[in-house]
């Protein structure tokens, strides 16, 4: 039925496989939608945000999402910048997953604002000291950089290659490509900081405050650091599900253990320096301020020091360990093993910059205010990840995302057409040239 | 008449407020919901999504029966200056919707400029800020109380106490026409200092040695304008907030309860700002 | 067709241009911003010209002086007068709400009559004319058939002319049953009575005591004109005046004290009396003003050793030695009584006791003492000249068995009513007026009186709200509010003056109501007869000019009238020994281990007002969540119950049973449970209803043996986890 759209030389589930999954992911993006209306009509009261809680899922959400996004840029900057040509096989999923993360960053943020209809004031009466403000302006452009990564991958759908125009205009993205890599990358170390720096500038928050170099927190560096150290995990275990779901190896294991392994080392580094930064935090930042470790981790009923443990240790230092030994790094289960600890840790890490600081209470007499989320915060939280998954399906089965799984899935029972089709269509897969 | 710019001092308007006179009777609270059109819902009880631009928290010295002792104390914004205007909140804000005055010292809201983002809410130590989380309604008939002097919120918008900032405008239009300089002491009180039956709150300029603001909290701008009165501190003064509402009580726990300390550290003694 | 980088750059960068420079985008951009601050429901505020209209709170009895702000004829904010011999600029919560009240949901709008069951809230709109004539036609009729006595009036309070004229129509009409509303008022004017020998109320130089004894006064709760009192607690501090205040619970009076003297429930007559006998036996005492006091000193010597009284009330020996000394040895001190807000009367016993410590130490009528004075009596109307059926139902008894036999010392006793009512009374009632009062709901054991009401065949209610007796009646007649209408408002609340202030109209009336003195004026003309004859004014106003005479000038100039220099009623206190015993809580210990007493906040209104949204908005979380009202309870009784903070149990008591939350407090003696009261009702509003317990109905009236009076100070109760 859509033989015609799909791309040479690959073979893709029947149709009503196709459109059953895409009902039910579908059936969750509705109620997501539904769920965001509410928001919009009705107002933030939809949510269990409070007076307290300012920021909560949704925030939370963003931020995740953002790190993890972060595959993107970081494999981008790897391949374009500096050189690692194997990465040429993943970097069409690393852009496809970022363009995901950060549309749905995007789609978080105008639902989470309560004036919808005034998000642009962020930009027309910008203030130059609100870290906000400087998320605002990376994020839209880093965000206009991935649709303009994306797009030549969008041309390259078998009948839109046809069209000359459309052809020559993909061609051209291509050559300037590197352009917007470095741009992107750049970008992103701004916006993947200023993120960090929203909840270190708090002074007023002893849990979120911490010192830092010129105007930035440390936290702006960490949370560079550690996009870039998880970012690609995360590119890498939307792969390995990827292999599972389509039953079908897609990317190389060279390539796979190339990217891990950088990840690895990446995560070794970031968590050495989160210790730096915690130990210096939790003797002198905090102390000075007239706070304990113990005042933030003790006297409620959910945040204790499991979750610094399970941040810092399970999602760092382990992850960080099985990715770098070789042994470990090459056994596919260990490999995914650290793959989802470091989603975890990372994504941890956000919860605690986000949440955990809405929690402590600063005002000595003041208590812990815990909350959950409302459905309505869950469903429109849901709502991305149903819009990322379907745009997935979409993109694998229409477009060239996997250079190498033609390759690496011969379509055997086919006659020596296919074969020919193979050859032929073989540059139809290469991926982007710089 | 003969208006001239002069180059006088700033202002720094502020308050005192006694806890050992507070009652924690509300009044202030009340005044400032009257004053301010703050509205208001079926059910207030959740205290986290109750706009009270001026709170009363209630303090308790932890000791058991019969040796306890409470304590309210009013929180309005503190009005924080930080380091030469860089409030908390203001530095925060993405839009420009909050702005910390140099000329007043108060921290304005501009609620037509507020996208309602609440990132000044997370960056308030105090919770001075109240989102709007619902379109304010009132009953049929009660709106004839709304006072056309300050604007009534809209969903989606951050708000908090302003000083009672239309009443500084009225003052300083009278001033104007009066052909004089500055807003006397008696013309610009706010709502709740004036409401409050026990006299506990007193309001004026800091900067101005003839205000009784002044007098009392005597603040120390060499020594990021902590109080020389031993009786009066600041909320989380070693935050470097630099507030400008000075609370007094002759109590220790109540004093030491106005910030966090370390179990060895003497109350008082470590309130150095810390940047 | 070609694209090469030049063409495709242009194509990109034109198409940008293009739209950034097309009106839409911008004209977008600034409709959104338009939009989202003009929302039609977010209501815009009218400017127009400012007045300030001074008046007088009548609220509550403080008697405040007032000034309302009005833009536009619209009254939008009630501020404090400066320079008001009460409150001078202050206000208090409620004072501050007032406006909610007179624009507010709970109104009552228009007359109306019941058309559906008692209490259904089934009413029909109609005319004045109508609702007169349903009135004065229903009177008639029982007047008619002798049984004039079978009608009673029930108001909030016996000052000023309003509730004179509704004292003046029954009896007029030829009803002895004029009955006022409980308080310490019916303490204080027995005692005063009773030891000074004449009629009168006392009033208290506060602000210049040097050393304050409380007996539970809540003195920034709400006692006497709260915001005097507000602001003698203040100024106290500023003076470093001792007070001391003697409370089970740490009340907010209690903590602004010097020291706060946790006392056993319902003794503070006992430390008073313990007290007394420490300074007679330490020869402390300034006998100048005491007469008679003999025999009393040596019951008191022999019945209230300090061992004793230690035991009794649960304080030291020590400390009350302490007590006595610093009380004796002060310049002026000053004891004062009335638990709470003053509510409840207290019994002849206990407030004897306190104001006989004030005898002892002198203070009796001198500058920072406690003084007797009369009541104010500027209203001097011809006596009604009764006819025959008037006479013949004024020969009747009372209903509520007040002034005479056991009951001789009462003038009022609407406790008994229910009572009364329900079977023990003398005969039946035929028909119930409520003025200013909500007795559905003020009353101890609410669930009797309400029993009580359905059996009365006619309620006419006057009130201005949705309240709860309103809710029971068959006519409702409401009044303006005190914003609408003129009024003379005599300040008695422990002032040591004689001060009448005047209520003004601030704002036109909002509704279809009608001054509750012209709805009286009109009924007994239509009447006709001897009534009529008693109500010779044209309108209320003219009553009111006429009763004030020269006073009315003045209060129309300044809005009040002071009258420093008054003749006390008496300069002895006369001490009688008596054997009245205690008043004891309801219950036996062995089934309801734990004592319920209400406890009183200036956050909560508690009389015949209910909270303003305002009000209720300030009201902690620890008091009301949601629809659940909690109790204060230690935590050392908690966990023996295995209750914790927030937990929700059901507290029962011989008189009800309520479904509350615990509020762990450390500030409460063990073994007590303290619940607010003003909470719990089921009329006025959404604001208002259905949040939290009415402490009434888990508590019934103790007789106090000396008088009749409710004296009751809590009640047995016990807690079960629910
Ligand atoms: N979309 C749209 N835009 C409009 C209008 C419209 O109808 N729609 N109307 C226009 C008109 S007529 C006007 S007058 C303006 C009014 O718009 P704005 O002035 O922007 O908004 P207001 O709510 O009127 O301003 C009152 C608030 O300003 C803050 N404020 C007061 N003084 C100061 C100060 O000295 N400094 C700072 N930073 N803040 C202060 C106080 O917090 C106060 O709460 O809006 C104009 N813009
Ligand atoms: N709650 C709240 N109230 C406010 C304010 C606020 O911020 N909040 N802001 C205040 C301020 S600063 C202002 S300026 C006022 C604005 O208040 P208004 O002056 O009432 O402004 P608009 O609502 O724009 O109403 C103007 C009216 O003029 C009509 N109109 C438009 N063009 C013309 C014309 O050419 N001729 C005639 N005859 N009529 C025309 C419009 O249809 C509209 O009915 O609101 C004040 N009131
Ligand atoms: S009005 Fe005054 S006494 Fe009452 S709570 Fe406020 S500050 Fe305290
Ligand atoms: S108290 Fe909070 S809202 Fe007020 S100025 Fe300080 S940080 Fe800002
Ligand atoms: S909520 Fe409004 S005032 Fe607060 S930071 Fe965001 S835009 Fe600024
Ligand atoms: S200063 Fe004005 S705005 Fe602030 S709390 Fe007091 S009354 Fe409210
Ligand atoms: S104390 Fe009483 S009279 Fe005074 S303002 Fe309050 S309610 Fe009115």
């Amino acid at each position: 039925m859509d033989t015609a759209l799909i791309p040479k030389g690959v073979k893709r589930c029947p149709m009503w496989q196709f459109l059953l999954g895409l009902g039910i992911v579908g059936a969750v993006l509705l109620w997501g939608v539904y769920a965001m209306l509410l928001c919009w009509f009705k107002g933030l009261n939809q949510t269990n945000m409070n007076d307290y809680y300012g920021f909560a899922l949704w925030i939370w959400a963003d931020l995740a999402v953002i790190a993890l996004g972060g595959g993107a840029f970081f494999s981008g900057l790897l391949r374009y910048i500096i050189g690692k040509d194997e990465l040429k096989h993943i970097i069409n999923y690393a852009v496809l997953i970022g363009f995901i993360c950060y549309s749905s960053a995007l789609l978080i943020l105008a639902i989470d604002i309560g004036q919808p209809l005034r998000g642009w004031f962020i930009f027309w009466h910008a203030n130059v000291h609100s870290m906000l403000t400087e998320v605002a302006f990376c994020l839209s452009c880093y965000f206009a950089v991935l649709t303009i990564e994306y797009i030549p991958l969008i041309l390259e759908n078998r009948q839109l290659d046809k069209v000359p125009f459309f052809h020559n205009l993909s061609h051209n993205m291509h050559e300037i490509m590197a352009v917007f890599a470095a741009t992107g990358a750049f970008l992103s170390f701004f916006h993947q900081g200023s993120l960090g720096g929203v909840a270190g500038v708090l002074f007023g928050r002893p849990f979120a405050f911490r010192e830092g170099l010129l105007i930035w927190p440390w936290t702006f560096f960490l949370f560079t650091w550690s996009a870039a150290a998880y970012g690609p995990c995360f590119t890498l275990l939307i792969t390995w599900i990827t292999e599972k779901v389509t039953r079908k190896k897609l990317v190389k294991d060279n390539v796979i253990e190339l990217l891990a392994k950088i990840s690895g080392w990446m995560i070794f580094t970031y968590t050495i320096a989160k210790i730096c930064d915690t130990t210096r935090w939790a003797n002198i930042t905090a102390p000075g301020l007239g706070q304990n470790l113990a005042d933030f981790y003790t006297g409620n009923a959910f945040y204790g020091y499991w979750i610094l443990f399970a941040e810092i240790v399970l999602g760092g230092v382990v992850p960080a360990i099985i990715l770098i030994s070789a042994g470990l790094r090459k056994h596919p289960t260990w490999r995914v093993v650290a793959f989802f600890l470091g989603v975890m840790g990372v994504s941890l890490n956000r919860w605690v910059m986000v949440l955990q600081v809405m929690a402590v209470p600063i005002l000595p007499f003041d208590t812990w205010a815990l909350y959950y989320p409302s459905w309505q915060e869950v469903a429109t939280t849901l709502l991305p990840v149903a819009y990322g998954i379907i745009l997935i399906m979409i993109s694998y089965r229409y477009l060239p995302i996997f250079p190498q799984e033609a390759e690496l899935n011969p379509i055997e029972e086919e006659t020596s057409t296919a074969v020919e089709a193979h050859t032929k269509s073989a540059p139809d897969l290469e991926p982007a040239k710089a | 008449m003969k208006h001239e710019q002069n180059h006088t001092t700033p202002m720094r308007y502020g308050m005192a407020i006694d806890l050992d006179k507070c009652t924690g009777c509300g009044a202030c609270m009340t005044a400032c919901m009257a004053e301010n059109n703050v509205p208001f819902k079926e059910d207030e009880s959740d205290k986290l999504v109750s706009i009270t631009w001026m709170r009363i928290f209630e303090l308790n010295n932890g000791k058991a029966f019969p040796d306890t002792d409470i304590c309210y104390l009013p929180r309005p914004c503190q009005h924080c200056e930080g380091h030469g205007g860089h409030s908390p909140c203001v530095s925060v804000c993405p839009a420009t919707a909050t702005d910390y005055s140099q000329e007043t010292g108060i921290v304005s809201q501009i609620y037509t400029r507020c996208f309602g983002c609440r990132y000044c809410m997370g960056a308030c130590p105090y919770h001075a800020r109240y989102f709007n989380w619902w379109d304010p309604v009132w009953p049929d008939g009660m709106e004839k109380y709304l006072s056309p002097n300050v604007s009534v919120r809209m969903r989606g918008v951050v708000e908090k106490c302003s000083f009672c900032f239309h009443r500084y405008q009225l003052a300083k239009n009278q001033v104007y026409l009066d052909g004089e300089r500055k807003v006397p002491e008696a013309d610009y009180q706010t709502a709740c200092t004036q409401a409050c039956p026990a006299g506990a709150i007193v309001f004026g300029d800091l900067n101005n040695p003839e205000h009784q603001v002044h007098q009392i909290v005597k603040p120390d701008s060499e020594n990021g304008n902590k109080s020389r009165n031993p009786r009066a501190f600041r909320l989380l003064e070693r935050l470097g907030t630099n507030t400008k509402v000075y609370y007094l009580s002759n109590r220790e726990w109540v004093r030491r309860a106005g910030d966090n300390y370390l179990a060895h550290e003497k109350t008082g003694q470590v309130s150095k700002p810390h940047h | 067709m070609k694209v090469d980088r030049r063409s495709f750059l242009s194509f990109v960068i034109g198409g940008a241009a293009g739209t950034a420079l097309s009106p839409l985008p911008w004209k977008l951009m600034d409709d959104s911003s338009i939009w989202s601050q003009m929302w039609p429901w977010t209501p815009v505020p009218p400017d127009g010209e400012v007045v300030y209209e001074d008046s007088t709170c009548t609220l509550c009895p403080g008697g405040c002086g007032i000034s309302v702000r009005k833009v536009d004829h619209r009254a939008v904010k009630i501020e404090g007068k400066k320079g008001h011999p009460v409150n001078d600029g202050g206000i208090c919560i409620l004072g501050l709400s007032g406006l909610q009240l007179l624009y507010g949901p709970t109104r009552i709008k228009s007359p109306m009559k019941r058309i559906g069951e008692r209490g259904q809230g089934k009413w029909q709109k109609i005319s004045w004319d109508e609702a007169m004539a349903i009135l004065t036609e229903k009177l008639s009729d029982i007047r008619n058939k002798g049984e004039a006595h079978t009608v009673a009036a029930i108001a909030g309070t016996e000052g000023g002319t309003v509730p004179a004229l509704l004292q003046r129509f029954m009896t007029a009409y030829g009803s002895p049953n004029f009955i006022r509303t409980p308080s310490h008022q019916d303490a204080d004017e027995l005692a005063v009575k009773t030891l000074f020998g004449a009629s009168g109320r006392t009033g208290f130089d506060l602000e210049n005591a040097d050393y304050i004894l409380s007996f539970g006064s809540g003195i920034v709760d709400g006692w006497g004109s709260p915001v005097r009192m507000f602001r003698a607690s203040s100024l106290w501090k500023e003076k470093n005046v001792t007070v001391v205040q003697v409370e089970p619970r740490l009340s907010n009076s209690a903590a602004k004290a010097t020291r706060w003297i946790p006392v056993n429930p319902g003794t503070e007559a006992d430390l008073a009396l313990g007290i007394a006998a420490v300074m007679i036996a330490q020869n402390m005492v300034d006998p100048g003003a005491v007469a008679g006091a003999g025999g009393w000193e040596n019951q008191l010597l022999a019945n209230y050793g300090t061992k004793k009284v230690s035991q009794v009330t649960g304080v030291d020996a020590g400390v009350i030695l302490e007590l006595a000394k610093g009380f004796a040895k002060a310049n002026r001190p000053l004891a004062l009584c009335g638990r709470g807000k003053g509510l409840v009367a207290e019994s002849l016993r206990e407030t004897a006791a306190v104001y006989a410590l004030n005898a002892l130490t002198g203070n009796i009528n001198q500058e920072g003492g406690m003084w007797a004075i009369p009541e104010a009596d500027y209203i001097r109307w011809p006596d009604v000249a009764s006819d025959e059926l008037a006479s013949a139902g004024l020969a009747q008894p009372r209903l509520d068995g007040a002034g005479t036999g056991r009951y001789a010392g009462a003038r009022h006793l609407l406790n008994r009513l229910a009572d009364a009512v329900n079977g023990g009374g003398p005969y039946p009632l035929q028909a119930l007026l409520v003025a200013g009062a909500n007795p559905c709901y003020d009353l101890p054991d609410t669930r009797s009186v309400r029993m009580a009401l359905e059996r009365i065949p006619f309620i006419v209610s006057f009130s201005s709200f949705n309240d709860e007796t309103a809710a029971m009646a068959d006519l409702l007649l409401p009044d303006h509010v005190y914003l609408e209408r003129y009024g003379d408002v005599p300040v008695g609340a422990g002032l040591a003056q004689q001060v009448i202030g005047l209520s003004k109209p601030v704002v036109s009336p909002q509704f279809n109501t009608r001054h509750l003195g012209e709805t009286l004026i009109v009924a007994a003309r239509t009447m006709g007869g001897a009534t009529a004859d008693a109500f010779p004014w044209d309108n209320y106003e003219t009553c009111l000019e006429e009763t004030l005479a020269e006073k009315w000038d003045a209060l129309i100039e300044e809005g009040i009238w002071v009258e420093a220099d008054i003749a006390p009623v008496a300069d002895t206190v006369r001490l009688a020994v008596t054997d009245a015993p205690a008043v004891q809580a309801e219950g036996d210990v062995n089934s309801f281990p734990l004592l319920l007493i209400p406890y009183d906040s200036i956050r909560l209104s508690s009389g015949y007002i209910g909270d303003p949204p305002f009000m209720i908005k300030t009201v902690s979380g620890t008091v009301v969540k949601g629809k659940d009202g909690f109790i204060e309870i230690n935590p050392q009784t908690a966990s023996a119950t295995g209750l914790s903070e927030g937990s929700v149990a059901t507290l029962t008591t011989p008189r009800g049973e309520a479904r509350v939350r615990v509020h762990l407090f450390e500030g409460i003696q063990p073994g007590v449970v303290a619940m607010a009261r003003g909470l719990g009702h089921t009329a006025y509003d959404g604001y208002l209803a259905g949040k939290g317990v009415n402490v009434n109905e888990l508590i019934g009236p103790v007789e106090d043996p000396s008088s009749g009076h409710d004296a009751a100070w809590g009640i047995r109760a016990k807690l079960a986890k629910a």
